[in-house]
């Protein structure tokens, strides 16, 4: 126990909100892939289950990797990283593999894992936006040498994701201002930019609206107007959701205990919160929206402690680019908000994008790290922000 | 401004990041409690709306239906059988079925549809898709019944082969009953369909056929899948049994064309035959013909087992035996058939030749089937107690349904003297078979009776009941009556029955082969509702009963032909060739009847002049084949102690010595073999098996092979055998 303890470093609040969200995630796959399995795999539940629980286990390694390695080092990896996220989403655009008529997906030669590039990129944007918001700190309110050079990359990425992905390059460009905004760049510019993005969105829908329209775009468009008009009889998805949110009451139906998950077109991932409410009630739900407000405490709590604004902007971006997902894959399941392919971070099935999720998480950790010794120094503090 | 901001000292900046995430922080924790209100919301505000829907569309007890088990004759072959066969439908409203999709292939789609099912052209099919898409038909029937084939071709088709979700081909899985035989026996072997009252035997065993059927949970899943819960409740269907009949086919085959050509050929409303065997009843052929409005005969009816009619001169057998067990009659009592007439009360019975055959025997007056001759007798001996007559008839079990299992047998019917509708005329008409009503399978199972001596079985449809292979019932011969008569009697009925083949009315059966024993029939008929009369015309019923051959009987049959309305209605000339059509086929397949040639004709075998027998000429062929002639016909052979599978006789003075003929071998080493003197059916199994070609010239043996014995088989290559 105690070489355990002595081997994992960091953030232990953090390494809990983990193994608890993991312990969820398990369970709930294994009860919601019954369907999948019925389809491929001749009723074979285990086959889904295992492959999620060595995925999860290759996550924690990875992340225990990552929040060993001194964060500022990310610093330097995030100009190497973007140069290669760039390319390989363009790759991708033009030949990737279709699932759902989207382009998201990119196998990679010789190892033939599929993974979905937007998930590095994600990754990749956030280091660097951090990187350069904390280099440029002492001229961050300037237009052409801060805002623009920030600005740029985080178009382009964002836009190399959107054709494929709306929702994940709507959830990074969000999370790209949030970063802007705590790394104190002008808020005329924010704002503006905030303008134009609504403008053009209003843009994009309103031509979606017009045109005759088909594939990728024609599901963007069935999805907003079935929201717009509320016509739940027409969106199947929704309307199964609220059943098994229904059907949960206080404590839920218990573990396995699902009948939606036979109805839900991904129960596993995209609709996994209704499957988790079905099963563990209304108190499951708030355990699990408890979990990542308190991963997004404590990495505030971390921030809060970080010797420099790259650590403070890195932690703080990958913590929101995850409790942001959550929100919004939450807000979806419940209605709030129009069905997107969002997964639930940690908790969907779907493994590429749970082994990037734990590399930010030990990218926090490995902030995390450096405030503990911090910590030594300062011990009052500690106690003002636990207070609040 | 600016300047201002950039002189905040470290921990102002800090401060100044500090606030910013805070905000953010507590503008996630709205979008969270937001969360938990809107899923309050749904739990306890529309709870109660959304847990009602789910009560309705989860889960559904869903049939899986049992394989029907299939109906076989005796030699194997399938009789009837379950085909899967498709409904398949359009539903032609379809969201991702749009317009640009829809136009831009229904040519195409209307072109592939015109040549698959032709029966409507392309035009045809474009203009009814297109207007049932107008109409938001979205259920619209292309084809009731397509085979898996056309399934398979039209699942490639434009727009279907967006399948079911994108282009709306909806199919539906029909397993449809077949008889592969098409007509044969068809209304025997019958029908089981729902909402409609079964027939033959599909129906009389309808409980071993239909198996049961399975039920299991099933949930929808997305995508409109129903995916089986497996639970308790789960029942898995059973198939049903097979159902092996006693009919032959071969027999079978001959029995419906026979019936139908002389049905044909005489213009005939509607006729049966039925071939029994005799020891056991067994039903070989059973056949029922009518006349449909095009002219053509099939099977619609089964009349020999449901049409219940006056039989005539056929029943005039069972008059003559009850007087004579009854001890009231010999073969050799006479009476006079005046001229040919005779009135009882104030009715007139006819003879159908005019002028009568002056005084004749009981045995003649049935060879010629004398009305008036038979009328005379059985009103003389029973008119002072015709009650004895009845109890006769009774006791041999005329009036007694056979309690067939296939449904709707006719009720036969033999009127009591205590009974309101007999009169005086009652007792000599039933000597001729009027004022009596027996169906044709109840006049053969008397007839049968006789040919069996005495012994009245049931006729049976079915010899046994298999369950995946394996016998799990079978139908011993049933007795109906142990003896009729007694045995003196049945000699008597039997001389009678030949002596109508050799002297009377069915002379024309007579062959130098084998003999029938018989009798001719033809009857008036009364129809139910028209009376006697029939469309302006008498109505006349020609039958022939009898069994084969007459020494040692092996099958009994009856033709009945139903009111030929061409003026050849005699028995004997429009049933007696069906009969003779029928009983030759069998005869000649029927190894095991035939007489011992040597017993039956020893002159034709001529001796040679030192009394042993000329060889005969003996052919080249399967061993075991050679063998079993030469055993059956008597004749010596030396096998030389040799196993072979191909062998060669060759006839000797006074034995055939067989010699081996190692074919095999030579195809073993890719040689052509020798098969000069072999038959063709032999030759080509031997040739094709090895790789050639056969070519046939000429009939008869063969005389002469293209390619020389010896040399090298080349595969594919052809060789022609000339016969002669």
């Amino acid at each position: 126990m105690e070489r355990i303890s002595d081997l994992i470093k960091g953030d232990r609040t953090i390494w809990i909100v983990v193994v608890i969200l993991s312990i969820f995630s398990v369970l709930a796959v294994y009860s919601s892939t019954g369907t999948l399995a019925y389809k491929y795999q001749q009723g074979n539940t285990e086959y889904y289950l295992l492959k999620h629980f060595a995925i999860l286990i290759t996550g924690l390694v990875l992340m225990y990797l990552a929040h060993n390695v001194k964060y500022t080092y990310y610093s330097r990896v995030s100009q190497l990283l973007i140069w290669i996220a760039v390319p390989l989403l363009i790759i991708t655009l033009f030949m990737g593999t279709t699932l759902n008529q989207a382009p998201r997906w990119l196998t990679l030669p010789v190892v033939g894992i599929t993974f979905q590039t937007s998930d590095l990129a994600k990754l990749a944007l956030i280091m660097f936006v951090a990187r350069l918001l904390s280099k440029k700190q002492s001229q961050i309110k300037d237009l052409k040498s801060a805002f623009l050079p920030i600005i740029f990359p985080v178009l382009l990425v964002c836009g190399l994701i959107l054709p494929a992905n709306l929702s994940t390059a709507a959830v990074l460009f969000m999370t790209c201002i949030c970063l802007m905004f705590i790394g104190r760049v002008k808020m005329q510019y924010l704002l503006s930019l905030m303008g134009i993005g609504i403008v053009g969105l209003c843009c994009v829908v309103g031509l979606l609206m017009l045109t005759p329209s088909q594939g990728r775009l024609e599901t963007w468009k069935n999805r907003i107007e079935h929201f717009v008009s509320g016509d739940t009889e027409g969106n199947y998805q929704v309307q199964q959701s609220k059943i098994a949110i229904a059907k949960g009451g206080w404590l839920g139906v218990g573990p396995g205990n699902s009948t939606q998950r036979n109805f839900l077109p991904h129960p596993y991932s995209d609709f996994i919160f209704a499957i988790i409410i079905e099963e563990y009630g209304f108190l499951g739900a708030t355990v699990i929206i408890l979990m990542y407000l308190i991963l997004l405490f404590r990495t505030i709590r971390i921030v809060s402690r970080s010797p420099g604004a790259f650590g403070t902007l890195l932690a703080m971006g990958c913590c929101l680019s995850l409790v942001f997902q959550a929100m919004i894959n939450m807000a979806v399941a419940v209605n709030l908000f129009p069905v997107t392919g969002m997964t639930l971070p940690l908790v969907s099935m779907g493994g590429t994008s749970i082994l990037f999720t734990s590399i930010a998480l030990g990218i926090i950790l490995s902030v995390s790290k450096s405030t503990g010794q911090e910590d030594t120094v300062a011990p009052k503090g500690r106690r003002k922000l636990a207070m609040a | 401004m600016s300047k201002m901001k950039l002189s905040l000292g470290k921990m102002d900046v800090r401060k100044d990041i500090l606030w910013r995430v805070y905000l953010i922080y507590f503008i996630i924790c709205l979008m969270g409690l937001g969360i938990i209100y809107q899923t309050f919301q749904i739990q306890n505000i529309e709870g109660d709306k959304w847990r009602s829907l789910a009560e309705t569309t989860t889960t559904e007890i869903h049939k899986i239906k049992a394989v029907r088990g299939n109906i076989y004759a005796s030699g194997g072959s399938l009789l009837a059988t379950s085909i899967p066969n498709y409904e398949i439908r359009f539903d032609t409203q379809l969201p991702a079925l749009t317009d640009e999709i829809f136009n831009a292939n229904i040519d195409s789609l209307a072109f592939h549809l015109a040549i698959l099912f032709p029966f409507k052209t392309e035009s045809q099919y474009r203009k009814e898709l297109v207007k049932a898409r107008r109409n938001g038909n979205r259920y619209h029937l292309i084809q009731r019944s397509a085979n898996y084939n056309e399934l398979k071709a039209l699942k490639q088709f434009p727009i279907c082969r967006l399948g079911r979700y994108r282009g709306g081909f909806i199919y539906k899985q029909i397993n449809r009953r077949q008889k592969p035989f098409n007509q044969l026996a068809a209304r025997t072997i019958g029908f089981d369909r729902p909402d409609v009252r079964p027939v033959g035997l599909e129906g009389a065993y309808a409980q071993y056929l239909r198996g049961v059927d399975g039920h299991r949970l099933e949930q929808k899943i997305s995508g409109g899948v129903w995916k089986p819960i497996h639970d308790a409740l789960e029942v898995e269907p059973e198939d049903g049994s097979d159902i092996v009949t006693t009919i032959d086919v071969n027999i079978q085959d001959v029995a419906h064309n026979a019936l139908a050509y002389q049905l044909s050929k005489n213009d005939a409303d509607h006729g049966c035959v039925v071939l029994m065997e005799v020891e056991t009843g067994e039903i070989k052929a059973i056949a029922n013909l009518k006349r449909s409005n095009s002219g053509a005969y099939y099977e619609w009816y089964n009349y020999a087992v449901g049409e219940s009619t006056e039989p005539g001169s056929t029943f005039k057998l069972a008059a003559l035996i009850a007087a004579i067990e009854d001890g009231h009659l010999t073969l050799e009592d006479t009476v006079d058939t005046e001229d040919g007439s005779v009135q009882f009360y104030d009715q007139v019975m006819h003879d159908s030749r005019q002028g009568g055959y002056g005084v004749i025997t009981v045995r003649e007056a049935f060879e010629k089937s004398s009305n008036v001759a038979l009328s005379k007798l059985i009103y003389r001996c029973y008119k002072n107690n015709p009650q004895q007559f009845v109890d006769r008839l009774y006791k041999m079990g005329l009036n007694d349904p056979l309690g067939v299992d296939i449904a709707g047998e006719g009720e036969p019917m033999i009127k009591k003297p205590r009974d309101n509708d007999w009169s005086g005329i009652t007792l000599p008409w039933m000597a001729v078979g009027y004022e009596v009503m027996q169906t044709p399978l109840q006049i053969l199972t008397f007839y049968n009776a006789i040919a069996n001596d005495g012994r009245m079985v049931k006729p049976q449809f079915i010899k046994e009941i298999r369950r995946r292979g394996k016998v799990i019932k079978s139908f011993p011969t049933e007795v109906l009556n142990e003896s009729i008569c007694s045995r003196e009697t049945i000699d008597d009925a039997k001389t009678m029955l030949e002596g109508v083949i050799t002297d009377g009315t069915g002379r024309n059966l007579r062959n130098s082969t084998y003999r029938i024993a018989g009798k001719t029939g033809t009857a008036r008929i009364a129809n139910g509702k028209y009376g006697y009369k029939y469309e302006g015309q008498y109505s006349y019923q020609a039958s022939f009963c009898g069994y084969f051959p007459a020494e040692n009987p092996k099958y009994s049959c009856i033709v009945v032909v139903n009111a030929p309305s061409k003026n050849v209605y005699y028995g004997n000339q429009v049933a007696g060739p069906i009969f003779r059509d029928i009983a030759d086929k069998v005869y000649a397949s029927s190894i095991e009847i035939h007489e011992n040639l040597v017993d039956k004709n020893p002159e034709s075998w001529a001796r040679r002049e030192d009394g042993s027998s000329p060889m005969p000429y003996v052919t080249y062929g399967f061993q075991d084949d050679l063998e079993y002639i030469l055993s059956r016909l008597d004749i010596p052979a030396d096998y030389q102690d040799m196993e072979s599978t191909w062998a060669v006789a060759i006839p000797k003075d006074s034995i055939v010595s067989i010699e081996v003929r190692r074919l095999d071998e030579d195809i073993e080493k890719g040689k052509v073999p020798n098969v000069i003197g072999m038959t063709a059916q032999d030759a080509i199994f031997v040739l094709e098996n090895a790789g050639l070609r056969v070519r046939l010239v000429g009939g008869g043996m063969i005389v002469r092979q293209s390619i020389k014995a010896g040399s090298k088989i080349y595969s594919g290559s052809e060789i022609i055998l000339e016969l002669s």
